[in-house]
């Protein structure tokens, strides 16, 4: 892995400098079935293709922010604040 | 005889620069200092420079390009360096390997003439027997392999090992026509550009080239023979204040998103660049005939290099084989350098003469159309050879030559560019393999598409360094009728056994041949088992000549001759190289108390990057002073996070498994980490410390951990929270014993009596004029107080106060102390005895959970944990007085299973008996109950459950 990514506050860096958490996953409510809990915890889709992401700026400014990213190549990646998330959904929708 | 010249007729020879010594073997030699090992070898007349791997056949130059098994030599203590790729230096001890005692005599020649001793398919069946026999055959290898000796005392281990970087717009790789055409060209456009050279000067092929330029973009240069032309285009560039040349600097790797690693000297260079051109080139082909590893067979651009650049004649009585004009070109550079071309065998026939055909007619030199080499002749050494069809057949012709010069095409390097994970491919029409298509912002250009002059060249790269710099496309390249170069069969079939096609594993055609009709079909397998192109060169030398052959005796076309995979690294790269300077593992960090503790002759500990003090005299020593008189401990590390503002409560009460309402200011409580799993992790106190300000203290380890969770959930959920690290802010001092009150009391303005500072709680204050936070907490179990501050007084407080400390007998100890003196009061560390299953009703730290809100981290999961109930505890013991103290991490053994296992064990100083603690199975974890711990040497000993601490039990010293 050499590819570089996109922190929004910083610009492009070595992945190097950043911690991955996992996929954007949706937190169930402590309502939910604890097997919906123990699939958060522990499942992921693992995804081949464009999938959203938390990174961690560990060795830059220390922000989360979410990216796309190509699991085949590591490709074409966009990243943005998780504030904008919506946002980029609904253009994304639109486009 | 090889001899230096000092005049030659084509061409103006650089300067020679200074005469300088070096050793090799143990004699003293001679060389100048433009030389190369391998030029100042040859001009001293050292014809056998090794003996190859498997039969001990001697060796000799072949190609000077740094790819060949046959120069490898250990260099100041250093092996498997290139002789032809190192500038030679003054004092240089040089030696040769796989020889013994020598390479003129080497008593494990006798290989040739007995059974061969490592026969074909060694490796791979060796792998596939029992297993106990590829010690025993490894030990055989090792002594007679083709590599040098690892000398871990050599000079070369006392280098110091960096790591650089470069970021520039276009990275040039390769310092040839092409590469110079795409610098020029990226420097036009305004780019930053480093180029990089792997030998010692820029220049590449055309720096021994006598053709006069034409067709070159530069058109001054027009009408110049190419090696003067080539000058003028380094000077030019030499003032270009945007452009960085690397000379002696390989790059062994081309990886994602153009990171290029390379290697000068002792130091690797990651260099990220916008855009790549990839101009490697190419090298003489290799041509497989009966004996065709002999020394004194030898590449056309060898030659012309030796001759060229460094004044070498390698021997007198030259026949050039050829397939092209260059091979005229080659000769008439022996004609002017005073030898003696015997012949020019080229196996073309009917062709219009070149510019170099018709200068060597000229010069009246034999010429044999049609032709090509059968065999070379000599024991130790080329003394002469045979020619005649190039289908092997009708040997006409014998010459006694003592140099054999192939110059039959060139083999494009074309490692680089399938590392950018494109697959080479037959381009039929120019007759070589070729990769086409590279990923974005990557380029290539030059010989590494096929042959074609200097103008040419130089056009190319010019073209690929403008696209480069402009970010479009990779530009195609074409080559002309006249400049495609027609292959020889890829052997010389005209009978004999010796007719190599892997130098480096020594691997003949007759073995390969052998290994097909053992079922080793595919060229994949057929390396793998034959150990083709597997060697030192990594099939740099041979691929092209493997797939060619495998698909002949496969019975496939040329265009699915594929050669194997290349991968990084391109040159054996070394561990020192790799891992950069020890250690290597990040940035090594010191607390504000550092120095003090050297003073006093501390012992360090490695905890993460941080350096602790493990003990200052013995721990034994330290933990009797503690719990008679008083310790102090330096715990400057731990993580140390401020939170305030509005909804500072109520994101704790999130993160943490415990409810903080009641926590008045000037109260501390002891907390639990919990992940979303459920599982413990970590621990530390919350402490409010003034309205609205908690201070939260974690482990030294996970300090970064938690603020990045911490800023995850503020960013998922954002809340009006401060957090503020102040780990590296603050310095921290653990003051503990029972008589810490009275040491204390006078030095500071904070009331420490029992009932105004009770065990629990935190105050602020002073300590000689420094702003202290102090805590009330007993992790040793003695009355203690962890004094907090500007990490700027670190020394000076920790200093004031051994000094007023000294009447009492205040002493520091270190980290190996605190754990065995929690030990005896039975506290978990999380991490040593919790792991990632530990679950916190077991570890029993339950009582810090309150479960009854309405979320918090882990809750789901703990519920999960409580239905489930407990299964195993994690609980304190005691050993029998006298027994062995055994290991950590020892399993509990019940009628002849592991049932649970021993996380912490030391000997107690206090009670002199050993301690610990242990996981059992709840039924067993019951007080006073016995239960049986197995050694790592199989020694069983008994231990007792014990209930609550073995020191003080009921923390009433603690409290007092
Ligand atoms: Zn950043």
């Amino acid at each position: 892995m050499s590819f570089q990514l996109s922190c929004p506050n910083c610009g492009k860096r070595a992945v190097g400098e950043f911690a991955f958490r996992s996929e954007v996953l949706e937190r169930p409510s402590q309502d939910d079935d604890f097997r919906k809990w123990a699939e958060y915890v522990y499942l992921r889709r693992n995804h081949r293709g464009k999938q959203l992401e938390w990174w961690y700026h560990r060795g830059g400014c220390q922000s989360w922010f979410l990216v796309e990213r190509d699991t085949v190549n590591n490709t074409d990646h966009c990243s943005f604040w998780y504030k904008d998330l919506q946002q980029v959904l609904a253009t994304e929708k639109e486009g | 005889m090889a001899r230096r010249i000092q005049a030659h007729r084509y061409l103006t020879l650089p300067e020679r620069g200074r005469e300088i010594s070096f050793k090799y073997n143990g004699k003293t030699l001679t060389g100048y200092e433009t030389d190369t090992i391998a030029s100042a070898l040859m001009a001293e007349e050292v014809k056998i420079t090794s003996r190859s791997f498997k039969y001990h056949r001697p060796r000799g130059q072949f190609d000077a390009e740094g790819h060949g098994p046959e120069v490898l030599v250990t260099v100041d203590d250093e092996p498997n360096l290139w002789a032809d790729l190192i500038p030679l230096r003054d004092g240089m001890e040089v030696k040769s390997q796989n020889t013994w005692p020598s390479p003129e005599f080497d008593i494990a020649a006798v290989n040739q003439v007995t059974v061969p001793m490592l026969p074909n398919g060694f490796y791979y069946k060796m792998f596939h027997k029992p297993k106990w026999v590829w010690p025993l055959a490894e030990a055989q290898i090792r002594k007679v392999a083709g590599l040098g000796k690892i000398d871990i005392k050599g000079r070369h281990n006392k280098r110091r090992y960096e790591k650089r970087y470069r970021f520039p717009d276009v990275c040039v790789i390769g310092g040839g026509p092409a590469g110079l055409g795409a610098a020029l060209a990226a420097l036009e456009e305004g780019k930053q550009v480093l180029l990089i050279e792997n030998r010692a000067e820029l220049g590449g092929h055309s720096l021994f080239d006598l053709s006069p330029v034409s067709g070159s973009p530069v058109s001054e240069l027009n009408g110049q023979p190419a090696y003067q032309a080539v000058q003028t285009l380094i000077e030019e560039l030499a003032d270009s204040p945007n452009l960085e040349v690397m000379v002696n600097t390989t790059v062994f790797a081309l990886y994602e998103d153009n990171l290029v690693a390379a290697q000068c000297g002792s130091d690797m260079f990651k260099i990220r660049a916008e855009s790549v051109v990839l101009c490697p080139g190419a090298t003489d082909r290799l041509l497989v005939f009966e004996n065709n590893d002999l020394p004194g067979v030898i590449s056309a651009r060898a030659v012309e290099r030796s001759i060229a650049r460094h004044g070498v004649l390698p021997d007198e009585d030259a026949v050039v084989v050829t397939t092209h004009d260059g091979g005229y070109h080659t000769a008439m550079m022996l004609h002017g350098a005073g030898a003696k071309v015997m012949a020019v065998v080229d196996s073309r026939t009917g062709n219009t003469p070149g510019h170099f055909e018709n200068q060597a007619r000229e010069a009246g030199i034999e010429i044999h159309k049609g032709h090509t080499v059968h065999r070379a002749r000599g024991g130790r050494f080329v003394t002469g050879m045979d020619v005649g069809s190039p289908t092997g057949s009708d040997t006409t012709r014998s010459f006694n030559c003592d140099l054999l010069v192939l110059a039959v095409g060139f083999k494009p390097t074309l490692n680089l560019l399938s590392m950018g994970r494109k697959t080479p491919v037959w381009n039929i029409e120019r007759g070589i393999l070729q990769v086409n298509e590279l990923p974005e912002h990557i380029y290539s250009a030059g010989e590494v598409h096929g042959n074609a002059s200097f103008g040419r060249l130089l056009e190319e790269g010019s073209t690929a360094g403008k696209a480069a710099a402009q970010g479009a496309a990779n530009p195609a390249t074409s080559r002309t009728a006249e400049e495609i170069i027609a292959a020889l069969p890829a052997d010389i079939e005209c009978g004999g056994k010796n007719h190599f096609i892997c130098k480096c594993m020594d691997v003949t055609r007759n073995e390969a041949q052998a290994s097909i009709g053992e079922g080793y079909d595919q060229v994949e397998s057929l390396k793998r088992y034959t150990s083709m192109g597997m060697g030192p060169c990594q099939g740099k030398s041979c691929h092209e000549a493997i797939a060619r052959l495998a698909a002949i005796d496969t019975g496939l076309s040329p265009e699915e001759a594929m050669p194997t995979t290349m991968r990084p690294p391109f040159m054996p790269t070394t561990f020192g190289i790799l891992a950069g300077r020890a250690p290597h593992l990040g940035p090594i960090r010191r607390t504000a108390m550092h120095h003090a503790h050297i003073d006093r002759n501390v012992k360090f500990l490695d905890a993460g990057q941080w350096k602790r003090p493990e003990y200052y005299t013995t721990p034994e020593e330290e933990v009797k002073h503690v719990r008679t008189k008083i310790g102090m401990i330096d715990v400057s590390t731990l993580g140390k996070i401020e939170l305030s503002g509005p909804d500072a409560l109520d994101f704790l009460h999130f993160l943490l498994p415990g409810k903080f309402r009641k926590l008045a200011v000037g109260k501390t409580r002891y907390s639990m980490m919990i992940a979303e799993d459920g599982i413990l992790f970590e621990d530390g106190t919350l402490s409010h410390v003034s309205e609205g300000r908690y201070y939260l203290s974690t482990t030294t380890g996970n300090q970064d951990a938690i603020m990045s969770m911490m800023m995850w959930w503020l960013t998922v959920e954002p809340r009006d929270v401060q957090v503020k690290n102040l780990s590296g802010a603050n310095a921290a001092i653990n003051v503990t014993g029972s008589g810490t009150r009275e040491f204390l009391q006078p030095l500071t303005d904070v009331d420490l009596s029992n009932e105004a500072f009770p065990y629990m709680a935190c105050r602020e204050g002073s300590i000689a004029g420094v702003p202290v936070v102090m805590f009330r907490i007993g992790f040793t179990g003695e009355l203690g107080y962890e004094i907090h501050y500007p990490a700027e007084y670190g020394e000076s407080l920790w200093n004031h106060l051994l000094e007023e400390g000294k009447s009492q007998d205040v002493k520091p100890f270190g980290v190996e102390t605190q754990r065995i003196l929690r030990l005896e009061k039975g506290h978990l560390i999380p991490g040593t005895d919790t792991d990632a299953l530990s679950n916190p009703y077991e570890a029993g730290v339950g009582f810090t959970i309150k479960d009854d809100k309405p979320d918090f981290l882990g809750k789901a999961f703990l519920k999960d944990f409580k239905d489930r109930g407990i299964k195993n505890r994690l609980v304190p013991y005691v050993l029998d007085k006298g027994v062995v103290i055994p290991e950590d991490g020892v399993a509990v053994i019940e009628q002849g299973k592991a049932v649970g296992r021993v996380t912490s064990s030391r000997t107690s100083p206090t009670l002199e008996q050993g301690i610990g603690l242990v996981w059992l199975p709840d039924g067993m974890a019951k007080t006073n109950q016995r239960f049986t711990i197995r050694n790592r040497k199989g020694v069983d000993t008994n231990a007792i459950v014990i209930d609550h601490a073995s020191y003080d039990p009921h923390g009433e010293r603690l409290k007092s």
